[in-house]
């Protein structure tokens, strides 16, 4: 708590708010724009905090966090292309609300979600970084094995109709997963010899690819020059959408505090599994994927809370809980501050600045939201063509600029034409993007852990977080593949 | 870009280690900078920004404008696994005017792969640094020793880990395991922090990694160095034994330094050896590197190529004879 009174002398001693909510405007850009991924947008603002004091800079990566967290929303509602890995869950609902008219609640919702989001994983950073951060250790390469596979288990609610589909797409995900790097004995694997392949396919390529471009394609496919009819008013959610949305918004937090403690899957396992919970929980489960409110607030409490969490192992241990963290990370680094507990100590400007210039970002969060969503609106109002040109000039550009290579912007219409076909034949995406997010990690987490057993299976129960998680993941499959069952029998008893 | 594959530690400047002083060179006393033919110079890096050579080139260069007339401006050029800096730089004039941060990534990156150019169409100028490689265990666990490391994994079985699957910290361990005839499996990470937390928690018995991955552990105490990888003992461990003291001939040298396109005029490669020299002296700079537990390791151009052809060797050999590569 001292740290935090110290912070608020800083509010008028340094120029603490002005970097907060700069940092926070370029987040929610670069989050926003589809290829730019939450790390991405803080890599590239890195070189400008070099010569800022370190207090300062870290408050700018830090917010430049959460705006990028909550900015991948706004072209997942929008244009149906999520602008980070962990809105890809937003897709589903939020551009749903969008089709039927009601794009500026849905902002309004993912807005309000974000905020509730920080605010907790803040609470949490400032409470109870040292209780929580005793949780990132107790995650073994079988912890982290059973914990992507308990994300996997959530294909089913992503699936639509065909279970099937949903099955063969996340499978293609995973197949893609496996290009790149061995992660484990360093083989090159389905490279064809090239560098380009070395690193893998980045799952922000391949959902920009899937999403974005396939949805162009089809686009063009078909006539007319139709001009959007989006309110261009953003709507926050009133009282009594308030009281409907907390349930999800609590379970988004949940699994965000557990996703940012552990590292590797970085925001994204957390919105999953937080619209999966929020689904099952809820009173009108067929809502989801109809645009269901809740299946926005969800993932987007759920990556929002992440940004502030994935700090809590980082800043007790110097260990990152996502690369975003990592990238924030090397920027302590940079000004010389090594995380630890003497961080802590020896440098409350720096936390007591963070935890201010955190929560001045949050709420300016909302400030900025009703600034640039009305533009946004009215962006995607104007005439399809010119909005067509205009998203395909944007992601070609951003993919290209990220690396300079041609050979990822080719990648990335690949994907738009793998994407065009899986939709011509009714696959669904959002599994295929699991696959490819989860896949790597529950490989070379198993591998990992026969290595270390020396081949025997039992290590996994050794270990009673993984039993935990593998027996939710059974549960899950069990009772998607009863509903589907169900469901089945039933539509023949009505055609009979 | 995925920082997590990558090691993230990379250097800090904090002021934790400090060693006994190198004896310092008489060239530091007067320093004048040193006429240069190019205004602007492109210091060229794999690392994303934050990452480790572009933390210790911006450091470099903060010292550098000191002895040698010139801008100097750092690009990171990513992606590849280190493969596009090379071409980048392959592709520039061999005039001064461009230069790329060596490290073993460079030489990992154009074996794995077909590359349009390799560490081959560079020319190595001079080398400045050693990282220090330590191997590591939990302050609080059951191995005091090297020898209770090699213990367990002689009569029952080791569990050790390295940061990278293709590092040179696998195959040091690996490396270890064969000299020292235990049976001991070598798990390999997805960067420094995930290697941490498996120390950390006991699921390993012992990490490699570099020192400045593993600071925040070594000031908390959570972690104690056993021994070293490089070929003396480090100046801030005295008391820690090299791999080498403990009988086994295993070395590993994580060479930082400077390259060029081919075919540098002489009178350039001399103005580096001269100014790596200077900087090296520098009584700032050196404050700055010892507190990141670089070791300065200087090579003049003439030793530095023919070191790295022979890393090279070995790395080949390495990866061929762990089946990755053919």
């Amino acid at each position: 708590m001292n740290e935090f009174l110290h912070g608020l002398q800083m509010l008028v001693s340094t120029p603490l708010v002005f970097v907060a909510i700069g940092g926070l405007v370029w987040g929610i850009l670069g989050g926003a724009m589809p290829g730019l991924s939450a790390s991405i947008t803080m890599a590239l603002l890195l070189p400008f905090t070099y010569t800022l004091e370190p207090s300062m800079a870290i408050v700018m990566l830090a917010t430049c966090y959460i705006g990028a967290e909550y900015g991948g929303s706004i072209p997942a509602i929008l244009v149906r292309t999520p602008g980070t890995n962990s809105a890809a869950a937003t897709v589903l609902d939020g551009y749903e609300m969008k089709r039927q008219g009601r794009a500026g609640e849905a902002l309004g919702i993912s807005l309000w979600s974000g905020v509730i989001g920080s605010l907790f994983g803040l609470l949490m950073l400032m409470t109870l970084t040292e209780p929580l951060s005793r949780i990132a250790l107790l995650f073994r390469p079988t912890t982290y094995c059973a914990l992507g596979i308990l994300g996997l288990s959530v294909i089913a609610s992503l699936s639509g109709k065909s279970l099937l589909k949903g099955c063969i797409a996340a499978v293609l995900g995973m197949m893609v997963a496996t290009i790149g790097t061995d992660p484990v004995d360093g083989v090159s694997r389905f490279t064809f010899g090239t560098a380009d392949l070395l690193d893998g396919v980045a799952p922000i390529f391949a959902m920009v690819g899937l999403f974005a471009v396939s949805e162009l394609m089809t686009r063009s496919g078909t006539s007319g020059t139709e001009i959007g009819r989006q309110e261009i008013r953003l709507r926050l959610p009133n009282f009594a959408m308030m009281k409907k949305l907390w349930p999800a918004q609590a379970i988004g937090c949940v699994f965000g505090t557990l996703e940012g403690l552990t590292p590797g899957g970085g925001g994204a396992i957390a919105s999953f599994l937080a619209y999966n919970e929020a689904k099952r929980w809820s009173k009108n489960p067929e809502r989801f994927g109809k645009g269901a409110e809740e299946g926005v607030a969800a993932p987007e409490t759920a990556n929002n809370t992440v940004a502030s969490t994935a700090l809590i192992p980082l800043l007790s241990f110097g260990i990152p809980g996502s690369n975003s963290a990592a990238v924030l990370l090397g920027g302590l680094l940079i000004h010389g501050l090594l995380p630890g507990p003497r961080l802590f100590e020896e440098n409350t400007d720096v936390i007591g600045g963070l935890y201010v210039g955190s929560l001045v970002a949050t709420i300016a969060q909302l400030a900025v939201g009703f600034l640039i969503l009305p533009v946004c609106l009215w962006l995607v109002n104007r005439p399809r063509p010119y909005l067509a040109a205009f998203i395909f000039a944007l992601v070609v550009s951003g993919i290209f600029t990220l690396n300079m290579a041609l050979f990822d912007v080719g990648l990335v219409l690949a994907a738009g034409l793998v994407g065009y076909l899986l939709r011509s034949f009714g696959f669904p995406f959002l599994p295929a993007v699991l696959g490819l997010v989860l896949g790597e990690l529950v490989e070379s987490n198993y591998r990992r852990s026969l290595q270390l057993s020396g081949g025997d299976i039992g290590i996994f129960l050794e270990d009673p977080i993984a039993i935990g998680f593998l027996v939710a993941a059974s549960l899950i499959v069990v009772g998607a593949l009863v509903r589907e069952w169900r469901d089945a029998t039933s539509k023949r008893k009505v055609s009979t | 870009m995925d920082m997590n594959r990558r090691s993230f530690g990379g250097l800090a400047l904090g002021a934790v280690l400090s060693g006994p002083a190198i004896s310092a060179s008489a060239l530091a006393a007067a320093p004048a900078p040193v006429a240069y033919p190019h205004r602007v110079v492109t210091l060229v890096t794999h690392s994303s920004p934050g990452g480790g050579s572009d933390v210790f080139l911006r450091e470099l260069i903060r010292h550098l404008r000191k002895y040698i007339n010139a801008t100097f401006i750092i690009e990171n050029v990513t992606g590849g696994s280190g493969a596009r800096s090379i071409t980048r730089v392959a592709a520039g004039k061999p005039d001064g005017s461009i230069l790329y941060a060596t490290t073993p990534t460079y030489i990992y990156a154009s074996l794995m792969s077909r590359t349009p150019h390799t560490f081959r169409d560079l020319e190595p100028v001079v080398n400045l640094f050693t990282d220090s490689e330590i191997v590591y265990t939990r302050a609080d666990g059951p191995f005091r020793t090297m020898k209770d490391v090699i213990y367990k994994a002689k009569t029952a079985r080791g569990r050790w880990g390295a940061a990278n699957p293709a590092s040179l910290e696998r195959q040091a361990a690996e490396e270890l395991k064969r000299q020292a005839k235990v049976n001991a499996a070598i798990v390999s990470h997805e960067g420094g922090g995930d290697l941490m937390i498996n120390v950390l928690n006991g699921t390993l018995d012992i990490g490699v990694g570099e020192i400045a991955e593993t600071r925040a552990q070594l000031q908390g105490n959570k972690i104690r160095v056993l021994a070293t990888f490089n070929p003396a003992r480090l100046p801030s461990f005295p008391d820690v034994p090299t791999i080498k003291d403990l009988g086994y001939p295993v070395v590993m040298e994580k060479f930082r330094g400077l390259a060029g396109p081919k075919g540098m005029p002489a009178n350039i490669i001399a103005i580096w050896e001269q100014a790596a020299q200077r900087v090296l002296a520098d009584p700032d700079y050196k404050r700055a590197y010892e507190n990141e537990a670089l070791i300065p390791n200087y090579m003049a151009h003439d030793r530095y190529a023919p070191f790295i052809a022979k890393f090279a060797d070995n790395t080949t050999q390495f990866l061929k004879q762990n089946g990755v590569i053919r």
